[in-house]
């Protein structure tokens, strides 16, 4: 049995301490030549789970209103959210993001505590569009929550009335970041 | 019928005398209201008359002047229609508003059932001798009536702030405690089982509630809770000028933005007297068109997506995203639209976008065929539509079902034809009405294809309207600030059927009442009377089929 050198990879190991180190850092073969090198990738558990979970972002399906034309029209095939991972699921247990698309009500209120404590562990919340940010036209309504925020934590807000699909991808994108850079398996241990 | 013929009919059928309000622009009978039952009887029985179809029934809080000794009072408006004879009428009640009370008219209309609810909901009238007589759109333990002139919100809901400032003052919210929030049913419990589908379910088209009753597999009784989102247009649109309304129109039907704006635009142009040009004409029934088809591809595309068939659905995003292409060169806007104003439209439809609007319409045509090719003759989708929540043209009729969903039921009546407004009486389009395709009349199947073949006619009108276009102005030069003291009616037919804008005004820059008339308002309230007997996996089927949008229910 010959002795197999493992190929190393440079700077991926480099992490910062606030977990911000990127993954896919040059890889540097030392196999023999003509042998399929055996790829061996060192980085820290914290930004492995969060390339994982970025990737696999699958999003509730939560749609009230306007808004829920555009979240639709994002997953069609222009926009195509599934290339970043992310599809959308019918039951807040299979969930890891509420996007609250479209106008929330004094109403609906008790049943957005109730699927945002039903989704797991750990959940974001996107407010998409102006209803769910602040009221948006409807602010001044006697029957509108003025911002889904006075019901549940919001991670981002997204503007427009409705936002385009473009927003709401660029919403993923920066959702994406904001889970590489937390500490997550810190918060596990305590 | 002219009013007069018809005011002259109640005269002497009923033998006596009311009162006339004709100084408005559709005149209406004053009726006592110990007469109302009476009147409305006579209404939808007479040959000559009959007054098969309720449209819509408001409530206007008319509070007493400030230095009047009068008492105020409130105006309950039922505005009716005969698809028999093509006429309309309004009547109205005036009721005592410290404590008003009505007979209930829900057994001469099923329609009035919900629209009383409304009414006895926004405004507090009680209807004597309805059967189910509770809140429909604001939540059980709300209190006050928010149309009435007088009505002071809450300061918080459930631990929600409510104003502005109590927002930016409260802290931000970390937890979340879901402990009371189990929604129940008050239903006693008995031994079928009951079954809560909603508020968040995918297949409802937005948000809305039923309380299930299955017997096993088979429903016993449906009942819908709406309100879910009930945004208070009627009463933002109180508080904001007539042109500042427009943008709210969208969001009341966002798939059918257009149709709400021109019903809107129609209002006030009655209102102010404004004649539109024939090019904004020309523009807007262009912009409604493609509206319509925007429309009626989520409506076809959803509907085999309820029954499990995904790809149709794709197939049709693919087509939308164009249109939303030729709209934002037409207005700016992919969903919102707020392109027309009150006397015209906001920009002109150029010549590089008609060219695109036809180049799309040669590749859109035979994509319908490819799409029936694909889905509709689909034997197990056939299958699952065919014969399941028959609705007989009666039945339709009664419960004022519009649009589509009444066509396909037999009954031959469209605004653009039998009302024609803007330039839709010049252009050349058949009605569709359901034929009983792959089973009965007024079936699931039929509602579904009425909108596939409806496509096909909104493409001829499109292509006519593109060649009849003339040059001009598209905008009318002056629009005053303030109408006259009036009362007007307008209504556009939708991709959901009759939108309907009932304005009232007493000649300040604000309406004094807005009242908003929905497809799906009466759609969603059918559905109890359709689905006894019904699978369980039928009813989203039923939903799909019947297009119904939760904001065009809950305004």
């Amino acid at each position: 049995m010959t002795e197999r050198t493992f190929p190393v990879v440079k700077d991926a190991a480099v992490a910062k301490d606030d977990g911000s180190a990127v993954l896919g850092a040059t890889l540097t073969s030392c196999s023999q030549p003509g042998e399929p090198s055996p790829l061996v990738l060192t980085t820290k558990l914290d930004n492995l789970i969060n390339w994982f979970r970025g990737n696999s972002i699958w999003y509730l399906l939560f749609a009230t209103a306007c808004c829920g034309i555009e979240l639709m029209q994002t997953g069609g095939p222009r926009t195509d959210l599934d290339r970043f991972g992310a599809v959308f699921r019918a039951s807040p247990r299979q969930s890891d993001l509420l996007i609250v698309a479209g106008t929330i009500t004094y109403k609906m209120a008790d049943r957005v505590r109730l699927l945002y404590s039903q989704l797991a562990e750990p959940k974001y919340v996107l407010a998409m569009g102006s209803c769910a940010n602040c009221g948006g036209l409807f602010q001044g309504s006697y029957s509108v929550v003025p911002g889904v925020d006075s019901i549940v934590p919001v991670d981002i807000y997204l503007p427009g009335c409705p936002p385009r699909p473009e927003a709401l991808n660029e919403a993923i994108l920066r959702l994406q970041d904001k889970m590489r850079g937390e500490r997550w398996f810190h918060r596990i241990k305590g | 019928m002219e009013f007069r013929d018809i005011q002259e009919r109640v005269h002497t059928g009923l033998g006596g005398s009311f009162e006339v309000q004709d100084e408005i622009h559709d005149p209406a009978i004053i009726v006592p209201k110990e007469q109302l039952r009476a009147v409305c009887g006579f209404l939808r029985d007479d040959e000559s008359l009959r007054m098969g179809t309720l449209r819509i029934i408001t409530g206007i809080d008319r509070p007493a002047k400030k230095d009047s000794t009068e008492s105020g009072s409130i105006e309950v408006v039922y505005h009716l229609c005969s698809y028999v004879h093509g006429h309309t009428v309004v009547i109205k009640t005036l009721l005592d508003r410290e404590a008003p009370k009505v007979d209930s008219v829900q057994d001469i209309w099923p329609t009035a059932n919900w629209h009383e609810r409304e009414t006895y909901d926004l405004l507090g009238v009680e209807f004597e001798g309805h059967p189910d007589l509770r809140r429909i759109m604001l939540p059980k333990d709300w209190v006050g009536h928010p149309l009435r002139k007088d009505y002071e919100p809450p300061k918080e809901y459930h631990g929600i702030p409510t104003t502005r400032e109590a927002v930016l003052q409260a802290p931000r919210v970390e937890k979340v405690s879901p402990a009371q929030h189990e929604p129940k049913s008050d239903e006693p419990p008995e031994r079928f089982i009951q079954l809560n589908m909603g508020p968040h379910h995918p297949a409802t088209h937005g948000v809305l509630n039923f309380l299930l009753e299955t017997d096993g597999e088979i429903l016993r009784r449906v009942k819908p809770d709406v309100g879910y989102l009930h945004r208070g247009m009627e009463k933002l649109a109180e508080r904001i000028s007539y042109p500042g309304t427009m943008p709210f129109t969208d969001r009341i039907d966002y798939l059918g933005a257009m149709f709400t704006n021109h019903g809107w635009a129609m209002a006030c142009e009655k209102l102010f007297g404004v004649e539109v040009p024939r090019r904004a004409d020309f523009c807007r029934v262009i912009a409604s068109e493609l509206n319509r088809l925007a429309s009626h591809l989520i409506a076809t595309g959803c509907l085999p997506m309820e029954v499990g068939a995904f790809t149709p659905f794709i197939h049709w995003l693919r087509e939308r995203e164009i249109i939303n292409d030729i709209m934002e060169m037409i207005c700016g806007a992919r969903l919102t639209y707020n392109y027309m104003r009150i006397g015209g439209v906001s920009r002109d439809i150029d010549q590089a976008t008609i060219d695109k609007i036809l180049g799309w319409l040669d590749n859109f045509e035979p994509t319908i065929d490819e799409f029936n090719r694909l889905i509709s003759g689909n034997e197990i989708f056939v299958k699952r539509l065919a014969n399941m929540a028959v609705i007989p043209a009666e039945v339709a009729v009664g419960y004022s079902l519009l649009g589509p969903n009444l066509r396909a039921s037999g009954v031959d009546w469209d605004v653009r034809k039998n009302e024609p407004y803007s330039v839709y009486g010049e252009l050349e389009f058949d009605v569709v009405t359901g034929q009983g395709w792959r089973g009965s009349i007024g079936d699931s199947y039929d509602r579904y294809f009425c909108r596939i073949l409806e496509m096909k006619e909104s493409v001829k009108i499109i292509r006519q309207a593109c060649d009849l276009m003339p040059e001009g102005p598209i905008i009318a030069p002056k629009v005053p600030k303030k109408p006259a003291a009036n009362e007007v009616y307008a209504r556009t037919e939708g991709p959901r059927g009759e939108a309907g804008f009932y304005v009232v005004s007493d000649g300040s820059d604000k309406p004094y009442r807005a009242r908003y008339r929905m497809g799906s308002f009466t759609a969603m309230s059918v559905i109890e009377a359709v689905t006894p007997g019904l699978m369980l996996a039928d009813l989203v089927a039923l939903i799909g089929s019947l297009d119904t949008i939760a904001p065009e229910v809950d305004r």
